[in-house]
């Protein structure tokens, strides 16, 4: 009998905790099937849920931006961490007390989500005519479109195979960014000496390794990583073994900073780089924003900087780490593109946010003198004219240099990739950084892994 | 047809009771309330949310599902089958493993030593209850940034080191497999002493003085009294604390996710982040209710395992 009594309050914590999982597994099994309320079209209220823009203050200026053409509609922005992505948006959405628009990407999130958003393909005509494609970059539409379904409308583009350089730290040293892997070591050692942090990166999720693994598979073999993604390569490709050789090397020559696959790229990588500790980071053009007064002001506030001084940064290359001649090239996706719920009690309004945002002059200059992402509309281009940065005279070239170069990427970024795929690439670098598996084992467990996934292989 | 007739309210063992206490058994079973009213509430829960929801996990992990899809593929017991065979799986009942060991012990013989101490005449012996105690009051959630900048490898550990000249020890303690488990470890440590030493505590004030005393008249030392006549005399105590561990030890969810979201490469990764992750990043829905259903049973056969065990030491130990 004591035993049973035992055994029952024993159990009661584990049913409680198997109730919970079925609780927020019974939200999402909840989640399909559309709403017809509309609501008005220049009125209401517009909860936006989003992973970026990264700072509330970026989401600002365009909703104050919105707002001097549509003053009675009030947006609500609310920044969602990207590793709290999908668990706080999937009951959201199916719980119909989510938000009305949320932020998209092409790849995963789509699978994910396609079913909770609305086709957005009547919006795009409607706004931009029967040839709408023609006037925005292709990157924005095959990424977003899933079962013939165009599930948000692309804001802009965001491309990888670059890094981001403190240029203070850089002169203040007499550095020169590194172009070949030799460069970087040598980089590393001087910044070393001067005890000051060489480059930060948050080895911990996913996506940023993704990135540092493909900038690397393209000094390897450009193209190669793409290759692997659609299954015209294997991932155990003796390049890409090569790639993961050379990714270990980053953590035992004394490039990647130390816990590197303890570290988060937000905020941990972001904060350190911000706060002056490290002279290098992994980042895409997503941190071109940073190189504006306003943008870093805010940023280095929200790394908890108080009274810091703005200092500029400057993109480059990522270096030929394979030392075979190739350039890096970048690869890029949209993002983000901007969906409609299908459970939004103020769609009509909800759209007419997103129209704005994707589809109009003002909401895609907005965009682009943000200079958080590329514009989705090609007829739109960043005004240097009015874009503060923090040092014009060091600045102002390479990143207009940068706005020209992505502008005519090709090469997708994470569109190809499945979720389980992705976490087994995490598996597979976080295994080879911590000496648990060597290159040639972690490429062939990619290799199952993104069979047993699903992908078929030539 | 003469037959007697049997009171409605007695026993229906075709013998009449004929004395006096028969009636006054009766009588009580007359007062007492009608019982089913009152355990109603507690029986739906239990039956209506708790056992259908374990049961409708049952059925999820014979799907392969993501949650959302309209059609569930059914798997049989293919989830189960894939579980056994998956290294993660067998990683996470290892640091469980690992985990209920270390913390148990080491907050077994905290808590015992803080409340032997406690109990004897300790100035301002109040504070130091609040002292240890605090820890268990305070969210994780609100801890773990806190942990995470202290074992960063700039964080506050690491500076101490090298401040008393120890810098050679310094390193990055979540951001690496062989020192991310024992930092989870001591942040339950420190969480949940607290707990141990008040139960320790007020089982220490059960115990018969004069047997202390008696022991003391014997010749017993401090050390003496103390392993052979109040550890002995905490057994009930130990063992629900070995309960509660373990069955925490199955939980553990929440420091592991918000200091080191079960990393890195899976050495913090525990049941509890691995349904987690499986369940929710990355849609197998099916295949986290089939964790969740393992999870269960280990709990059962943990508790079963530890309840016997102490049993039999609680008959040897008389």
């Amino acid at each position: 009998m004591r035993a049973r009594l035992l055994l029952r309050s024993a159990l009661r914590p584990l049913t409680i905790l198997v109730s919970a999982t079925l609780a927020v597994t019974g939200l999402v099994a909840c989640g399909s099937g559309g709403s017809s309320s509309s609501g008005s079209a220049t009125s209401g209220t517009v909860n936006w849920w989003g992973w970026t823009p990264t700072d509330t203050a970026t989401a600002e200026n365009y909703i104050a931006a919105f707002n001097k053409q549509y003053p009675n509609i009030k947006v609500n922005y609310k920044l969602v961490n990207i590793s709290d992505w999908v668990a706080a948006l999937r009951p959201a959405l199916a719980s119909g007390r989510g938000p009305d628009v949320f932020d998209m990407q092409p790849g995963a999130y789509v699978t994910q989500f396609k079913s909770f958003a609305e086709d957005l393909t009547p919006a795009a005509e409607q706004a931009l005519g029967s040839d709408w494609k023609s006037k925005v970059a292709p990157i924005g539409i095959s990424g977003l479109t899933a079962d013939g379904k165009l599930t948000a409308l692309s804001v802009g583009s965001v491309f990888g195979g670059m890094l981001w350089i403190n240029a203070d730290i850089f002169k203040k040293y007499s550095l020169s960014p590194p172009t070949t892997l030799a460069e970087w070591q040598h980089v590393c050692q001087v910044l070393k000496q001067n005890n000051t942090g060489c480059f930060v990166q948050g080895a911990a999720q996913e996506g940023f390794d993704q990135d540092t693994l493909q900038s690397i598979a393209n000094s390897v073999q450009p193209g190669l990583w793409t290759k692997a993604s659609t299954g015209d390569a294997k991932w155990n490709d003796p390049g890409l073994v090569k790639t993961f050789e050379i990714w270990k090397e980053l953590f035992t020559s004394g490039i990647m900073q130390p816990g590197a696959v303890g570290y988060q790229q937000y905020p941990d990588a972001n904060n350190d780089f911000l706060t002056g500790k490290y002279g290098m980071i992994m980042m895409g053009t997503w941190y071109t924003e940073y190189a504006t007064t306003k943008a870093m002001t805010a940023a280095l506030s929200a790394a908890g900087v108080s009274g810091a001084k703005p200092f500029p940064i400057l993109p480059i290359a990522f270096p030929d780490v394979a030392g075979a001649g190739n350039t890096s090239e970048m690869y890029g996706d949209a993002d983000f593109g901007l969906a409609v719920a299908t459970k939004s009690k103020s769609k009509a309004a909800a759209e007419t946010f997103v129209k704005w945002m994707a589809t109009t002059s003002g909401g895609q200059q907005a965009i682009a003198n943000q200079l958080n992402d590329l514009p989705a509309l090609k007829s739109v281009e960043p005004d240097f004219g009015v874009i503060q940065l923090v040092d014009p005279a060091t600045q102002t070239k390479p990143v207009q240099d940068l706005v020209v170069k992505a502008g005519n990427v090709t090469e997708p970024r994470e569109s190809l990739l499945s979720a389980d795929v992705q976490n087994s690439i995490l598996a597979a670098a976080t295994s080879v950084a911590t000496g648990k598996a060597t290159p040639q084992q972690a490429a062939d467990t990619l290799q199952k892994a993104a069979e047993a996934a699903g992908e078929t292989f030539k | 047809m003469t037959e007697t007739s049997i009171p409605q309210h007695a026993p229906r063992t075709g013998r009449i009771d004929t004395v006096g206490g028969g009636d006054r058994a009766g009588r009580r079973h007359q007062r007492r309330p009608p019982g089913l009213p009152w355990i109603l509430p507690a029986l739906i829960l239990s039956v209506g949310l708790i056992y259908y929801s374990i049961g409708y996990t049952g059925y999820i992990s014979t799907l392969d599902w993501d949650g959302i899809s309209p059609g569930p593929r059914s798997v049989g017991t293919g989830n189960y089958t894939r579980i056994f065979q998956d290294p993660v799986f067998w990683d996470a009942v290892w640091h469980t493993a690992v985990f209920f060991a270390v913390t148990f012990v080491v907050q077994t013989l905290l808590g015992l030593i803080f409340a032997v101490l406690l109990h004897t005449k300790v100035k301002l012996a109040t504070v130091y209850k609040v002292i240890i105690f605090i820890p268990v009051v305070l969210a994780p959630a609100i801890m773990a940034p806190v942990f995470r900048h202290m074992f960063a490898p700039d964080g506050e550990l690491n500076s101490l080191l090298h401040a008393v000249g120890l810098g050679s020890l310094a390193q990055p303690w979540i951001g690496q497999t062989s020192t991310a488990l024992p930092v989870i470890m001591f942040i339950t440590v420190w969480e949940w002493t607290g707990v141990t030493f008040v139960l320790y505590y007020a089982a220490m004030t059960q115990t018969d003085p004069s047997v202390i005393e008696a022991a003391k008249i014997d010749g017993a030392g401090n050390l003496r009294t103390l392993v052979s006549i109040i550890w002995p005399d905490m057994r009930g105590t130990t063992l629900a604390l070995a309960i509660l561990g373990a069955i925490g030890a199955l939980k553990t969810f929440d420091v592991p996710y918000l200091v080191t979201i079960g990393g890195p490469n899976y050495a913090t990764e525990f049941l509890g982040t691995y349904i987690y992750r499986m369940t929710i990043p990355l849609d197998h829905v099916g295949y986290g209710a089939a964790l969740s259903v393992i999870l269960l049973v280990l709990a059962l056969i943990m508790a079963l395992v530890l309840q016997l065990g102490g049993g039999r030491e609680g008959k040897a130990g008389r």
